[in-house]
Parts: C-alpha cells; sequence; structure tokens
C-alpha cells in the first residue's frame, strides 16, 4: 500500500520490474490453477494487482522429441556413417560425430518395448549406455568401426532437442471399429468401449496464453526438470485451430528423470513423455484473465480413430472436464475415458516452476519474437494415387438366411464365387457362408442354413485404404470382407485375390 | 475369501462340475469370471479360505485343473500416473485419487483373466504375478 502512495497506480507491467521483484524475493507466482481460483473469488483486477506471474506445466507424451549428442572424436577418428545405442538406430543428420536420438526409433533386439526415449530417460540417470558405429573410411576419417560405452558425463553436448512439442489441446480419441486397435492415443476397445485423451486441459502452457502474447523465441521454460528455451513455434503448429506447438531446447545433462520418462505404446513405438512448463509474466489485465481459463472452457473433440484415414469422424465435442471427470457423452452413450498424459506431474511440474521463482533460481525472459499466428497446417502433397476399398470391391452374391443348403451350392457353382453375404430384408448383414462351409455342410447332411452361417463377420468400408483391409484379412486368416456402409448394408466384396493384384502391380 | 483359478479341457467342458462340486460339498463358491466355450475356458471363483482344500481337492478329482489366478501388480517407480489403465479396468480395481495418483485395489482386480490394463500401460509398470499369499501352499499340486 506504501507504494501505491508513491507511484501512480499502473495497468502494464514489464518482464524487467517482474524479474527485478524476483531478484528481491518479492514476486507474486501463483500456479494456473491457484490463479483460476484467485479470480474466481477476487475478479480479474484484483488478480492482475496481485499476481505477477502464472506458472503451468504440462506431462506427456511428445513424439516428435529427441537429443542431440555429440560424443566426441576417436583416435583415429570416424565419420560416423551409422550409428547405435543400446541398439537403437541413432541419426547422424550432421558432421563426424554429432548424433540425434529420436525418441520414437526403436530398438533392434527389443523393438516397442526400449527405444530413444528410454534411452534419453537413461543417458539423464547417468547409466551407462554402448555406442556401436560403423563408416566407410575416408582419408581424414580413416575409422571404419567402433564400440565404446558412454555415460553422459562423456559427452560434449547433451541437449533436448523437439521439434513439436506442448500441443495447445488435443484429440479425445474412440474406436468405432469391431476390433481393438492400439495407437498413438493408447489402447481402443471395440464398439468405443472406452476413450482416452491428453493434455493438462487449465493448466497447458499455451491455453493460458492462447494468443501467444508472452511466449517465443527465447522464452525461458521448464523443460524435462530443467532450464530449457522455446526455440520457435514447433512444426504443424496453427494458432487458428488452437493447434499451437512449440520447438524447445534445453540442457539435458541438467535434467530430471522424474520429468522425462521413455514409454512404450503397444502395437505403436516407444516414445518420450516430456515435462514442459511456461511462466506466464501477467503484463496486463488481459492476460490475468487468459490464465484463468477452466478446464469446462477447453473443448476438444471425440474421434474415431476407428477410420484409418487422414480426416477422421468427429463424433462428438467435450470439455477438459468432463475428461478429467472419468467420462465423456457421445451421442446417448457415456464412455470412460482414460488420460494418457499425467495431470498429476503436470501440477508437479507447475508447482517446480513457481519453487523455482520464488526462490530467485529462475528468471523470466521476454521472446524476441512472439510465435506465428498465421501459419496453416497442410496435409502432404501426393503425386501417386492411394488405393482404397471401392478401387476393388466386387459385387456381392447375397443370400436369405431361410434358404436351403442346396440351393446356396448352386448359386456358388453358377456365380463362380467362394464368399455369399447372408442378409436380411433391408440388406443388412447377418453373416457369411463360404463354398468350404456348403461343402463340408452337404458331406455332414446339414440342410439348415442357420446352423453353419459365421454370425462374426470381419468387414470393410469403402472408403478404407487397401493396405488396412488386406491387414485384416492377413491377420484374421481370411480371403474376402464384406464391405458395408454405416447401416450395416452390404455394399460388396473385397478379396484378398483382387487386393493382391493391385497392390502387386503398384509395387 | 481365496481365489482359485479352474481350467477346464474340451472333454470336461460340457459337464456340470461346478454345480456338482456345490451339492457334494455344500459349500458356496463365488464365480467372479468365467471364459469357456465348446473348447473348454477358465472360470475364475472364489471360496472362504476353510473350505479351499477341499474345494480344490473335489474339482481335481473330476479332472479340472486347480491353480491360483495371477493378480496384476503395479510398479510405484515405474508408474507415470498417467491413468492409462484406469477406464480399460472392467471392475473398477484402478481409480484416481484426489491427487490424480493410481489407486490399485487388489481384491477388486480379477488378474489373469482379465489383464486388459497390462499391454495399456506405457510405463510398463503393471505386470501379471502369481499370488503370494499363505492360502496358495495348500492349493499347489
Amino acid at each position: 500500500m506504501e507504494e501505491k502512495a508513491l507511484k501512480p497506480q499502473k495497468n502494464t507491467r514489464t518482464v524487467a520490474e517482474i524479474n527485478e521483484k524476483i531478484r528481491k524475493g518479492d514476486a507474486q507466482v501463483l500456479t494456473a490453477e491457484e490463479m483460476k481460483r484467485l479470480v474466481e473469488s477476487s475478479g480479474v483486477e484484483v488478480a492482475f494487482k496481485e499476481v505477477d506471474v502464472v506458472t503451468t506445466g504440462t506431462f506427456g507424451a511428445m513424439c516428435s522429441s529427441g537429443a542431440i549428442i555429440n560424443v566426441g572424436h576417436s583416435d583415429p577418428p570416424i565419420k560416423i556413417d551409422n550409428a547405435w545405442i543400446n541398439n537403437v538406430p541413432i541419426c547422424h543428420p550432421g558432421a563426424a560425430v554429432d548424433l540425434y536420438i529420436g525418441a520414437t526409433a526403436m530398438s533392434e533386439t527389443e523393438p516397442f518395448e526400449y527405444g530413444g526415449g528410454h534411452l534419453i530417460e537413461d543417458l539423464v540417470k547417468g547409466e551407462e549406455v554402448e555406442l556401436r558405429a560403423t563408416a566407410y573410411g575416408t582419408d581424414c576419417y580413416p575409422r571404419t568401426q567402433l564400440k565404446t560405452n558412454l555415460t553422459k558425463d562423456d559427452l560434449n553436448q547433451f541437449y533436448l532437442l523437439n521439434f513439436r512439442n506442448c500441443y495447445q489441446h488435443y484429440n479425445c480419441a474412440v474406436n468405432n471399429r469391431d476390433e481393438t486397435i492400439y495407437t498413438y492415443m493408447g489402447k481402443l476397445l471395440p464398439r468405443m468401449k472406452n476413450a482416452t485423451y491428453s493434455g493438462a486441459g487449465e493448466l497447458n502452457p499455451l491455453m493460458n496464453d492462447p494468443d501467444y502474447e508472452t511466449i517465443g523465441i527465447g522464452t525461458r521454460i521448464f523443460l524435462g526438470g530443467g532450464q530449457g528455451y522455446v526455440i520457435g513455434e514447433g512444426t504443424q503448429h496453427e494458432a487458428s485451430s488452437q493447434n499451437g506447438t512449440l520447438m524447445v531446447r534445453g540442457d539435458a545433462k541438467k535434467m530430471d528423470p522424474e520429468f522425462l520418462r521413455g514409454a512404450s505404446f503397444t502395437r505403436y513405438g516407444t516414445t518420450l513423455y516430456v515435462g514442459l512448463g511456461i511462466p506466464i509474466p501477467i503484463l496486463n489485465e488481459g492476460l490475468a484473465k487468459k490464465t484463468a481459463i477452466r478446464d469446462e472452457e477447453i473443448f476438444t473433440n471425440v474421434v474415431d480413430y476407428g477410420v484409418p484415414r487422414r480426416e477422421r469422424p468427429k463424433l462428438a465435442k467435450v470439455n477438459y472436464k468432463e475428461l478429467k471427470s472419468g467420462s465423456v457423452t457421445v451421442g446417448e452413450r457415456k464412455i470412460r475415458v482414460s488420460s494418457l498424459s499425467s495431470l498429476k506431474t503436470a501440477r508437479q511440474v507447475a508447482f517446480t516452476l513457481k519453487e523455482w521463482i520464488d526462490a530467485g533460481e529462475f528468471f523470466l525472459s521476454a521472446p524476441v519474437e512472439t510465435l506465428p499466428l498465421d501459419t496453416k497446417f497442410k496435409g502432404m502433397k501426393q503425386t501417386e494415387p492411394t488405393a482404397y476399398v471401392a478401387n476393388v470391391m466386387q459385387a456381392a452374391v447375397t443370400c436369405k438366411e431361410t434358404e436351403a443348403v442346396n440351393a446356396i451350392a448352386k448359386r456358388i457353382v453358377t456365380k463362380s464365387v467362394n464368399h455369399i453375404m447372408v442378409v436380411d430384408d433391408q440388406g443388412k448383414l447377418n453373416g457369411i457362408v463360404t463354398s468350404w462351409d456348403i461343402t463340408r455342410a452337404l458331406a455332414e447332411g446339414k440342410t439348415v442354413l442357420s446352423d453353419i452361417v459365421t454370425r462374426r463377420v470381419f468387414t470393410a468400408k469403402l472408403d478404407e485404404p487397401l493396405e488396412t483391409a488386406s491387414k485384416r484379412m492377413a491377420q484374421h486368416h481370411i480371403s474376402a470382407l464384406p464391405v458395408i456402409d454405416n447401416e450395416q448394408r452390404v455394399l460388396g466384396i473385397v478379396t484378398s485375390e483382387d487386393v493382391s493384384k493391385l497392390l502387386g502391380r503398384n509395387q | 475369501m481365496a481365489r482359485i483359478l479352474l481350467k477346464f479341457s474340451e472333454q470336461i467342458v460340457d459337464k456340470p462340475i461346478v454345480s456338482q462340486v456345490i451339492l457334494d460339498l455344500k459349500v458356496p463358491i463365488i464365480i467372479i469370471t468365467a471364459q469357456l466355450n465348446s473348447k473348454g475356458g477358465e472360470v475364475l471363483a472364489e471360496v472362504a479360505n476353510e473350505t479351499l482344500d477341499k474345494v480344490v481337492a473335489a474339482f481335481r478329482k473330476k479332472g479340472v485343473e486347480v491353480s491360483l489366478p495371477k493378480l496384476i501388480e503395479v510398479d510405484k517407480e515405474k508408474c507415470i500416473s498417467c491413468g492409462s489403465c484406469v477406464a480399460l479396468c472392467p471392475v473398477e480395481a484402478i481409480t484416481l485419487a484426489e491427487d490424480c495418483s493410481i489407486v490399485f485395489n487388489k481384491e477388486k482386480c480379477v488378474g489373469s483373466t482379465c489383464s486388459a490394463c497390462v499391454d495399456a500401460c506405457p510405463a510398463r509398470a503393471i505386470k501379471s504375478v502369481k499370488q503370494n499369499n499363505h492360502e496358495v501352499h495348500s492349493v499347489r499340486p
């Protein structure tokens, strides 16, 4: 109050002023969750006056992560051509001994269980890792083979260098197919029996400064338990759809494995969980208001990952309050939902960052350039056509369940097909019979069709890529799939023979 | 109460063995999960500790393979508290605490007859493990 008497009331403050307060130990820092409570109880004006910094945090699987390492020169020197660390293949994007560990690169001996993410975690923990390398040998780099054991202390540089982190928000995933699928959104049970989501909602860094007033190149952040920097917008960044992303860098030697964890997604691959937090300087009342955003104001789409296409059907809109409650409603149905990212650790990130600032160990930095607002995220330009089920589908030969086995046998001969779809009066699929089923029924003297119909039928959709349909046939050892529409009506049939003809030709 | 896993082969799966054991011994048997078809299958059952030995003996006499179900164990050190497992658990044995830690309730878990959570754990913190309490020993053949 004394200060008020000396200085006129200001309606803005600067990063330099905040840093001065941090230095003196006077800065008021709240986590994003605390800020929301303060704004709710006391209003934006009071919150702006009282709070200098709001800390945010997230801890989730961030696949476009990795680490750049420089392993020093061997004697005689080597210009590394191929390299593996703990059997994980390593990129060699630059000169002789600069290597990049990609989080999703998988071990050649333990694929899907150990990968670049785990390797980065092991290095951060101080564990010894095994580097193997080969090279073609030059006059200046004569060595062609190398094997050595290293820890992070033996590396010249060990920097986390992530080109897409910290999505502003992310889809909620379900699977409308008849089979369980394993995706980067985790295990999705058939017929929407579960849902998964990712992201910290109201704690999410970019959601607390959605117009990127304070975030850009040079913003100092919490990264993996150490200090890092935003080095620009991440790949696929698109502000207009609130799909902001970050490119970040930080000294991994000083990071903490609690906030940097290797992970394995069954049948998808390996990745890295990254803890990332951004301090938002409350420079004006607008930022006080923005950092008060609540889970119920942050929306995302429920998306059907059962559709193996770039554009997947959006089935519902839900907010993060619903997601965090453990169930979401899609149409008439209530679906249990799990988080893939950790809210507990996200809170720890925001809290640790607050403690650092309170202790005068972390100072804010104003960006030299804020994140762009105009970039567009385009799909890939494709110059060769992709084959879909529609391209090879043939007309289906159908029958009614009331027909006799004999009649079906005749139809198989006259139409020269191997598969007959059993349909109801509306043309909806009820089952399938094959020439083998008929042969067996005749041999065993069975005459009633319903005794031999296969009820559990694997199907395909018209706009499905041929590759996934082909994979389904191989997986279940079957030679054809009925093609159905969303109402289960039979549109045709796709056979493995037709698939191999077309896919074979394309190759 | 003790849990036992009953394995029925193709030869005996169509016989009313469970009901016979209940009638013969006059003891209640709780069936927790049952996955059976004409090729055989498994039943996870619960019986009172004091009747365990005679129930096991009776099933074995009728050709049923009896073992202890494997339960799920969560390695707290490895767990990253993401919660991926929570919605997959059909018996709500895994829940989130107020602070978003994972709480695992062994009493509710149906163990290896389900295992839906095991391959969904990105930290590989969930394992199917043999039950390890004192009742177990009497069950081993």
